[in-house]
């Protein structure tokens, strides 16, 4: 429960720290539309490159952003799966006749258990899963076709798969590379008033983006709180016999009960709370406010602005040139 | 001993800064019957978190805790039961508002037993005898307890540790919230319930008041390192408090300054209101 971080901000210096949020939104949302532009694997990776190139310069941990990628690794290892199997067009590039046995079924399991077993040693995570993945290929193609044979099939991997597959999962490393620099850099308070700021226009619209503003700042402010309290819950729980991790189906439901309860409870109350303190301290909601930090460009700003359009309209051009 | 704490420290993972420790190498031992501990500290000294070791609720970062003859280390034990552990040692968290959640008391209070496994009337008694025991009467049983008063909510809440029949009850700033008439009535409920049971009792508490006149062992804790263990006569005839950010009883503080202002030769340590006016009294008129 302690481990979630809500708000990726790593506080630091640097160009990107400087740069108002409302350019770094905006700056952002042009760079992955123009990634979504390109077209060649020749270019986007170029534009991985100049990602790359940009985190150095604003001296951004590469690791760091690589952490947060951890969680979309799965996403990316899918798509790449999908691309790389299910593209059938171009010239063939290998095929592998695979037999699906009693016998390579049973290797896998061992090999599935060997590895399961080896997971204990966290840092070789990655290479104990790619030894694993090997394995089962090996298994399936290269064991002799002895025993009971289930099924056989042409394992087949086309040229425009693999190019595919290398294209989407570099755009999408890219985009989501460049809003974990956003989030890095940016104060989640910060962000929203960026956002407040750039939605303004919006208020013709009859959308009002001071409350729209207010309602994710004090979001975002209270979900370590509830998550704290929701641990002190657990505990007090736990402590009368609540037991989260073991029990059956029915006592772990009423368990749930009982730690949601007071939650709801202890949210409602501090929510009361808040409102009074706020209207105690003079807030009309709809009322135009002032603020201690106003947003303001700088020369920085003008330098993105200029990289940000040159680089969008180099997109289009390479799109729109045959 | 029923509780053994040994070289026990824990860190609490932060982020950026390093860990923070909230208790460094505590050892101390508290038996199973017939003591009334008081846990005191300034805030943040880590009360609560040594607290919350005494049932296992959380692990140790390095040491043991041994509770009833199971040893809890860093690392979870699969041939250890810790719901046994937490039924043995009953803990009262500060806020009753993170425990209660049923429709009504009874029910409430039967939660903790019936997780042990207490069937269903078994359970309903040792609510009843329970809510007895923490001075409400049976009026109580069918009440809402999130309409109750804060006092009441902590009475509703420690008889639903009481209700496991605890063999050690833990208790985390019962009286804070309290007027001085509830704390008095509190203390008096503990007293009680320890010459009823035999039970040891450990109470976290900032009132040197209550510490001096009612509890016969003190454990001090200062910035997470356990400063005192010993009687409270022992700990308020020492002569720096302020460095373990403690303050010395109402008593102490009046009878000295009478002592010293009005050149009055009166003992100081007196544990009561009572007791001090018959010291000053035997002072003044021999």
């Amino acid at each position: 429960m302690k481990n979630i971080v809500i708000g990726q901000y790593a506080p630091g210096k640097g160009f990107f720290y400087r740069l108002d949020p409302r350019t770094k939104i905006i700056t952002v949302v042009f760079l992955m539309v123009a990634v979504f532009l390109l077209e060649s694997i020749l270019q986007v990776s170029i534009a991985l490159f100049v990602t790359l190139f940009l985190m150095i310069i604003g001296k951004i941990s590469i690791g760091r952003v690589a952490k947060g990628l951890r969680p979309l690794f799965v996403l990316l290892l899918f798509t790449f799966s999908f691309q790389i199997f299910l593209n059938r067009e171009g010239a063939l590039l290998l095929s592998q006749p695979m037999n699906i046995g009693l016998y390579s079924l049973l290797g896998v399991l061992v090999l599935t258990v060997l590895w399961r077993l080896l997971a204990r040693f966290k840092k070789f995570k990655g290479l104990l899963f790619l030894f694993w993945l090997a394995g089962v290929y090996a298994l399936f193609a290269y064991l002799p076709a002895i025993g009971p044979i289930f099924k056989v099939f042409d394992f087949e991997i086309y040229e425009s798969g693999v190019v595919t597959s290398i294209f989407v999962v570099v755009r999408l490393l890219i985009v989501i590379s460049l809003s974990t620099v956003l989030t890095l850099t940016t104060k989640p308070t910060d962000l929203t008033q960026g956002l407040e700021s750039l939605l303004r226009p919006l208020k013709r619209l009859g959308v009002n983006s001071d409350d729209f503003a207010l309602i994710i700042s004090i979001s975002l402010r209270y979900i370590p709180t509830i998550l704290d309290e929701a641990n002190k819950i657990m505990l007090a729980q736990a402590s009368r016999g609540a037991d989260f991790n073991e029990g059956k189906l029915v006592e772990k439901v009423k368990q749930i009960v009982s730690l949601l309860i007071p939650m709801f409870i202890i949210a409602f109350k501090r929510s009361e709370d808040l409102a009074d303190a706020m209207e105690s301290r003079n807030f009309v909601p709809g009322k135009p406010r002032t603020r201690i930090h106003e947003l303001s460009f700088g020369m920085t700003d003008l330098v993105t602005a200029i990289f940000t359009v040159l680089v969008f309209a180099g997109a289009i051009v390479l799109r729109v040139l045959p | 001993m029923a509780i053994r704490f040994r070289q026990v420290s824990y860190a609490y993972p932060g982020y950026g800064l390093g860990n923070y420790d909230a208790i460094k190498n505590i050892t101390l031992d508290i038996a199973a019957k017939g003591e009334f501990i008081a846990l005191v500290g300034q805030t943040g000294s880590g009360k609560s978190t040594l607290a919350q070791h005494m049932n296992a609720l959380i692990f140790p970062t390095e040491g043991t805790v041994e509770i009833f003859g199971k040893i809890v280390g860093p690392k979870r034990d699969r041939t250890i039961k810790y719901n046994e552990l937490r039924r043995k040692v009953g803990l009262v968290f500060q806020f009753p508002e993170y425990q209660l959640f049923e429709e009504t008391v009874e029910k409430d209070i039967m939660f903790g037993p019936m997780n042990f496994g207490v069937p269903e009337e078994a359970a309903r008694k040792m609510a009843w005898t329970a809510l007895d025991l923490v001075g409400l009467g049976p009026t109580y049983l069918k009440r809402n307890p999130l309409n109750l008063s804060g006092g009441e909510k902590k009475r509703v809440s420690i008889a639903g540790i009481l209700a496991m029949e605890p063999q050690i009850l833990v208790l985390d700033e019962p009286t804070s919230g309290l007027d001085p008439r509830g704390k008095a009535t509190m203390m008096d409920l503990f007293k009680s319930i320890r010459e009823a049971t035999g039970k040891t009792i450990v109470v976290i508490t900032h009132d040197m008041d209550l510490v001096y006149e009612y509890m016969d062992r003190v454990l001090v804790l200062d910035k997470g390192t356990l400063a005192f263990d010993g009687t409270p006569d022992e700990l308020f005839r020492k002569p720096n408090l302020e460095t373990l950010h403690l303050d010395y009883p109402a008593t102490i503080r009046v009878l000295s300054a009478v002592a010293k202002d009005l050149g009055i030769a009166v003992d100081i340590y007196q544990k009561d209101v009572a007791a001090a006016v018959s010291a000053i009294q035997k002072a003044v008129r021999p």
